[in-house]
C-alpha cells in the first residue's frame, strides 16, 4: 500500500509544481525532495502543503522544524499522510 | 556609508524595550484617567521620546523629506516641527488603539463604495487576503470585525511584533480581538492555517511593508517615494498560492473620525502558475503605488520609524 501511496504523492508533486521534465523514477523515497536531490525551493514547499491540504484534509503543527522534518523526502512525506489524512 | 549586509537597522532588530514601558503608561493612563488627562501627557512624552531617540528622529525626516513635496507640493520647512507633529501623530494612534480594544465608541467612517465592496466580499463567502501597511490604525479596522459576526479576521504577525503588541496591550484588552498567527518565517504549516480560513470564508490580513528578518532573501527593491526600498516578496507569493480574492485594507484617522478603506486589489483564483512571477512582479508595483497614494493624502500616518530606504543609504552614501 505504501508503495501506491507513494507513486500518488510522486505523481502530486509533478502536477502540483508542473515538473514538465520529471517523472515518478526520477523521484527517489530516500532523497531530499529540497534543495538538493529534487531542487524544489520554499515556495514549492508552500505550494505542496496546501496541495496536500486540499488532497489528503492533513494538517500541520506551525512548528518549522516539523514541517522540516515531513517535507524531507518522499518517504517522510508519506509517512504523514499516511499518519493524517482524513478523507 | 557603509554598512554590512544584515542590516543592523532593520525594524526588527531596534530595541524599543524603553519605549513598551512608556507606551504602557500611556495605556494606564488613557484607560483608568481618561482622555484628558492622556491628551495632557502626551505632549510631553512624546517630546521626551522625540529629543531623546535618535534613529526614529531621523527617520521620520526622511520619509518627511520624500513624501511632503508630494503631498504639500514643496520641501518640509519647519522641519523639526513636522517631525514632533509625525510623532504626535503616532501618539494618537496609540490612542485609538486602546480605545479599539477597549470597546470605547469610535466614530467610524466608510465610503459608500468601499462599505459596498466589503459587503460584497463578505457576503460571497469566498474570504480573501488583505494588503495592509503600517499606516494609520489597523486595529479599528480588527475592532471592526468584533461588530459582524459574519467578518472574521485572521492577522498574520512576525513575532517580534506581535511580543511588543502583547506586551503593550497586555491586560488592557476587554475584547477578543483578532485571531493573531505569529510567525517568524511563512511554513507549509502557515499556508495550510491561512488556506483553511479562507476556505472558510475568513479574511487574512498581511502587512507587505516590511521585510522579515529571516525572509531568506525574497526581497524586492522597488522605488517608493524617489528611491529603491525593499519590500518583502512573501505575502505576494501566499497571495498568489492561496488563489483567492485580494484587497487593499487601511484606517486612516481624519481629524476625529477614522475612515475605512476597503478596495479590491486582484484575484488569484485562476492565475496560472507560469504566470506568477509576471503577477507578483506587477502586484508589488501595484501595492507600492497604493501605498504611496496612501502616504501621499495622509503622509504623518505612516508610522515606520526605522530607516526605511537602507540600500539606498547602503549605495548613495
Amino acid at each position: 500500500m505504501a508503495d501506491a501511496l507513494e507513486l500518488e504523492l510522486k505523481h502530486l508533486i509533478i502536477d502540483t509544481l508542473e515538473l514538465e521534465d520529471v517523472t515518478p523514477e526520477d523521484i527517489d523515497r530516500e532523497e531530499p525532495l529540497f534543495v538538493e536531490g529534487l531542487g524544489l525551493d520554499s515556495i514549492d514547499a508552500l505550494e505542496l502543503g496546501l496541495a496536500l491540504q486540499k488532497t489528503y484534509g492533513i494538517k500541520l503543527e506551525a512548528d518549522s522544524e516539523e514541517s522540516r522534518r515531513h517535507f524531507a523526502n518522499l518517504k517522510s512525506l508519506a509517512a504523514l499522510v499516511e499518519e493524517r489524512r482524513v478523507d | 556609508m557603509s554598512r554590512s549586509s544584515d542590516a543592523p537597522h532593520h525594524w526588527a532588530r531596534i530595541q524599543e524595550s524603553g519605549s513598551v514601558a512608556g507606551m504602557r503608561l500611556m495605556v494606564w493612563i488613557r484607560r483608568h484617567l481618561g482622555r484628558l488627562p492622556f491628551q495632557i501627557m502626551l505632549g510631553p512624552v512624546i517630546l521626551y521620546y522625540y529629543l531623546g531617540r535618535a534613529l526614529p528622529r531621523r527617520a521620520s525626516r526622511r520619509y518627511l523629506e520624500r513624501i511632503w513635496p508630494l503631498y504639500a507640493g514643496s520641501p518640509p520647512r519647519w522641519k523639526k516641527w513636522l517631525g514632533l507633529k509625525h510623532f504626535m501623530a503616532f501618539g494618537q494612534s496609540l490612542m485609538d488603539k486602546v480605545d479599539a480594544w477597549s470597546g470605547m465608541p469610535l466614530d467610524v467612517r466608510v465610503s459608500q463604495e468601499d462599505r459596498a465592496c466589503l459587503d460584497r466580499a463578505i457576503r460571497s463567502g469566498r474570504g480573501g487576503l488583505m494588503l495592509v501597511s503600517h499606516i494609520g490604525n489597523l486595529e479599528i479596522c480588527s475592532a471592526m470585525s468584533d461588530n459582524r459576526d459574519d467578518f472574521h479576521v485572521t492577522q498574520l504577525m512576525h513575532t517580534r511584533n506581535s511580543q511588543k503588541f502583547n506586551q503593550l496591550l497586555d491586560r488592557s484588552i476587554l475584547r477578543r480581538g483578532p485571531e493573531i498567527i505569529e510567525v517568524t518565517e511563512i511554513t507549509p504549516a502557515t499556508a495550510m492555517a491561512l488556506a483553511e480560513r479562507i476556505n472558510a470564508g475568513g479574511f487574512v490580513v498581511i502587512a507587505a511593508d516590511r521585510v522579515p528578518i529571516n525572509e531568506g532573501g525574497r526581497v524586492r527593491h522597488i522605488d517608493f517615494l524617489g528611491a529603491s526600498a525593499p519590500f518583502p516578496e512573501g505575502p505576494f507569493w501566499l497571495a498568489a498560492l492561496l488563489r483567492c480574492p485580494v484587497y487593499t485594507m487601511s484606517c486612516l484617522r481624519e481629524g476625529q473620525t477614522h475612515r475605512i478603506e476597503f478596495q479590491p486589489f486582484d484575484d488569484t483564483t485562476h492565475l496560472r502558475r507560469a504566470d506568477r512571477e509576471a503577477w507578483r512582479r506587477d502586484a508589488m508595483h501595484r501595492y507600492v503605488d497604493w501605498l504611496t497614494d496612501q502616504c501621499r493624502r495622509y503622509p504623518l500616518q505612516w508610522f515606520n520609524f526605522f530607516p526605511y530606504w537602507q540600500v539606498d543609504d547602503r549605495y548613495d552614501g
